[in-house]
């Protein structure tokens, strides 16, 4: 407890000079920028900036990139709220709940919620990272090929919970969304698959073009055809600051959310996604009555937003303490070490204390300056509802037409995501949802290379994920939360799933 | 645009010193990189971009064209115009592509013009196959053909092509497990998911020294400088040289005159003290070299490669 003092104290000492303040406050900054711009990702951004850093220290250069990156999860939230966007993976489940208040004049109490579940994320893992970060950092290891199939299986059986409406559908939606995850370079083999001979297909469908037509374009034309009367997306806009009431409803949702997004974040691959995933399940699990949630639900809002800051933070564990980056982000942070002369390695605690600490207690500053940075744009982003729609909805086509074309500056993935608009609207019509398939394509490919993975190891002795423990517990968990979903609507038949 | 205009900044701060301003480059230069920001082959040639910016005397901007296994960046290289302004990176697997890939370009679409080193390539040992050096690794891997698990990338990728040819040059066989990218490999060495992988030597030192796991040699002619203390293959009774290089490359159709004064600038711009100094801090291991040498080297690899990835059955594009 006392070297856990001092060394924070070692670390904020690091952190709250003046260079790696005004560094700390850039990367804010620009995180709830390019967080705010649908399209436009921190994975970009990092990379962008990553040859600036050369002239930094690197202390300060990390503590810069990691603004950005736990910036943009503040921003990210922002046009899923107000405009049915996703800018990230982690931000989908947010559309559903986020998009719902907006249009019934909450959309302040939704971003205020969505900063405040952020925050309370934020430092309750900085403070995990902190105090515990290296016993943590071992579990990564703990978890092989197999164990991470069952995680990835146990993940998509929660997108049949959340889904709001019939349960068959749900699961079409995410083997099709698995189906478009097998586009693209086989990992076993590299040999191309269902590419049509198009190297941009080389690397599979990219979640950005998807995602923004699914949500994005589809919600333009539902609206456009169905907004006769109306002029702007919400009439009113409501208080911008939720009432106590409010706030006592989303906050244990909120801490809910901190913990399933900070055992996620450990985990490489899709942490942040799944985390966001499961913990909306779970809140419509635990909430007396879950057909609030889609309509407007507070807990929709604070768990999800909640679980991805939390990913976002703990996913440092790993690559400080182990010098294991557990997704690109992280390695373009190792990346940035390395330059340096900094060797990825557990010895970076023991080598580069004021790196590790001040990379930690930065965390702490940036939290902050996130929230004095995003209560007050709230009041902003809220009147752009009040823009009439006429002029809205183009300037949202446009943004993400470009944010779609900077990810790869490919013209081939604007005319994807036009295809995904009109394939997003067809599925408004049926009443399928999105949110299954986009993380049916996020973790199909994850799914597939881990699964191969395995079995490659096993020898192909497919037992393997029952003989792991770790596997075995994910696999019964996927199992229990299956047999919870489907058995009250098979006993109920199909009307209570329609009633839903 | 938003990362055009970044890029373009950059490229300008870095050209503020301009040193020798020649007669030929009258305009800014790009460096086409096939691999995405921030990884080691984008950080090797941001280096190189700043040292020819300071030898041109004009920014040099490195544009990122990732995708396909490299395949769509060396496409922009060999279709740009080849006024001696626009040239790109080129490596170990960009030999292999054309015989995966039938979209890849050959080398003969290509103008080599400088070389800019190999990374010597090593096996390492996970802790728990309890493998203690190179020799024991080779016994067992030819005792049990198949047996040993090898942490790799998909095939055709540097790791996968160094494995194999080890596996050929040194008579065994281990199964090679595809993992995406270095750092995956290296979480699944160390807790004990496969028993050995084939990653670079900056990644995987500082593992060593906490005993987390076991370098088993470098193949390389001379000891690596970052870990002086981990013997070449070759004072380990193996005389095996596999490596993965990186060098520059153009399009076909430069005129002479301009090909020269580029070739010439980029030897020189990465023979200069400070370009050294801050790649060596990085972890690369550079051998600065001329045309010919590149030209030497894309033909030796090319008739190695292609005889393993014919014997892995790998060879489906087109054949030789």
């Amino acid at each position: 407890m006392h070297d856990l003092i001092s060394n924070l104290a070692m670390g904020f000492g690091v952190a709250l000079s003046l260079q790696n303040i005004g560094l700390c406050f850039i990367g804010c900054v620009l995180g709830t920028a390019i967080g705010v711009l649908p399209g436009i990702g921190p994975l970009p951004t990092v990379a962008m900036l990553l040859p600036f850093t050369f002239a930094l220290d690197p202390t300060g250069a990390l503590i810069m990139l990691a603004g950005v990156f736990y910036g943009a999860q503040y921003g990210g939230s922002t046009t899923a709220i107000l405009a049915r966007l996703p800018g990230e993976t982690s931000s989908v489940v947010t559309c559903l709940d986020g998009y719902a208040m907006a249009l019934k004049g909450q959309a302040g109490t939704a971003l205020a919620i969505a900063a405040i579940g952020s925050v309370v994320a934020g430092m309750a893992t900085t403070l995990l990272i902190a105090a515990a970060g290296p016993p943590l950092a071992d579990v990564a290891l703990l978890f092989q090929s197999a164990d991470y199939v069952s995680v990835m299986l146990l993940g998509l059986v929660s997108a049949v919970v959340m889904a709001h409406g019939s349960v068959l559908k749900a699961l079409l939606m995410i083997l099709f969304g698995l189906l478009l995850g097998t586009v693209g370079t086989d990992v076993a083999s590299g040999d191309y698959r269902l590419t049509m001979g198009l190297d941009m297909l080389a690397d599979g469908l990219g979640f950005v073009p998807i995602s923004m037509g699914l949500f994005g374009l589809a919600e333009i034309m539902v609206n456009l055809e169905s907004m006769a009367g109306r002029t702007a997306i919400a009439k009113k806009v409501g208080s911008l600051w939720p009432s106590r009431a409010v706030l006592w409803q989303a906050f244990p949702a909120m801490v809910r959310g901190t913990v399933i997004g900070a055992a996620f974040g450990i985990l490489p691959g899709g942490g942040p996604t799944i985390a966001a995933f499961s913990a909306y399940s779970v809140e419509k699990k635990v909430a007396r009555d879950p057909s609030r949630f889609g309509q407007g639900a507070v807990e929709g809002v604070a768990a999800p937003e909640a679980a991805n800051n939390a990913a976002t933070q703990s996913c440092f564990i790993p690559m400080l303490c182990l010098g294991i980056p557990p997704n690109a982000l992280m390695a373009l942070m190792v990346g940035a070490m390395m330059v340096h002369g900094i060797q990825p390695g557990p010895s970076i605690i023991t080598k580069q204390p004021e790196l590790f600490w001040g990379m930690i207690a930065s965390m702490a500053v940036g939290n902050v300056i996130l929230v004095i940075l995003n209560l007050p744009l709230i009041g902003i982003w809220v009147k752009l509802l009040q823009v009439p729609y006429a002029f809205l909805f183009p300037a949202i086509i446009v943004f993400c037409a470009v944010g779609t074309y900077t990810v790869d500056s490919s013209t081939g993935d604007v005319v994807l995501m036009a295809i995904f608009g009109v394939l997003g609207y067809v599925f408004r019509k049926l009443d399928c949802e999105p949110a299954p398939l986009m993380l049916g394509l996020v973790l199909g490919p994850l799914l597939e290379e881990n699964f191969r993975r395995a079995m490659v190891l096993s020898d192909g002795d497919a037992m393997v994920f029952l003989h792991r423990p770790i596997s075995l517990a994910f696999l019964v968990a996927a199992a229990l939360l299956l047999a919870a979903v489907l058995l009250p609507s098979i006993r109920r038949g199909r009307q209570e799933a329609f009633r839903e | 645009m938003l990362r055009r205009h970044l890029l373009l900044i950059g490229g300008t701060a870095l050209a503020a010193p301009a040193v020798h301003a020649q007669s030929f480059p009258g305009g800014p230069m790009t460096l086409i990189v096939a691999w995405p920001a921030g990884g080691g082959s984008d950080i090797a040639m941001r280096l190189v971009a700043e040292a020819a910016s300071k030898q041109f005397g004009v920014p040099v901007v490195v544009d990122n064209r990732p995708g396909a296994a490299g395949a769509i960046g060396h496409r922009a290289i060999v279709n740009a115009r080849p006024d001696g302004l626009t040239f790109g990176m080129f490596s170990t697997a960009g030999v292999a592509a054309p015989y995966l890939n039938a979209n890849a370009n050959t080398i003969d679409e290509l103008e080599p013009l400088a070389f800019f080193g190999s990374d010597p390539s090593a096996i390492q040992a996970s802790k728990a196959s309890g493998i203690t050096s190179l020799a024991d690794f080779v016994a067992r891997a030819r005792a049990n053909p198949g047996k040993i698990k090898n942490g790799n990338d998909q095939p055709g990728g540097a790791s996968f092509l160094a494995v194999a040819s080890y596996e050929k040059m040194m008579n065994f066989r281990i199964q090679k497990v595809p993992y995406a990218g270095y750092a995956p490999t290296v979480t699944a060495l160390l807790g004990g998911e496969v028993d050995t992988a084939t990653v670079a030597i900056p990644d995987t030192i500082e593992y060593h020294r906490e005993g987390k796991l076991k370098i088993l040699g470098v193949s390389s002619p001379e000891r690596h400088f970052m870990a002086p203390e981990i013997p070449t293959f070759k004072e380990q009774g193996f005389d095996v040289d596999v490596g993965s290089w990186r060098c520059i490359a153009g399009p076909k159709g430069i005129p002479a005159d301009r090909l020269k004064i580029l070739q010439d600038g980029l030897l020189a711009a990465m023979r200069t003290e400070e370009f050294a100094t801050r790649a060596r801090t990085a972890g690369f291991t550079i051998q600065p070299g001329n045309a010919a040498r590149t030209l030497a080297r894309w033909r030796a690899d090319d008739a190695l490669l292609y005889g393993i990835l014919d014997e892995a059955g790998l060879v489906k594009a087109r054949k030789h």
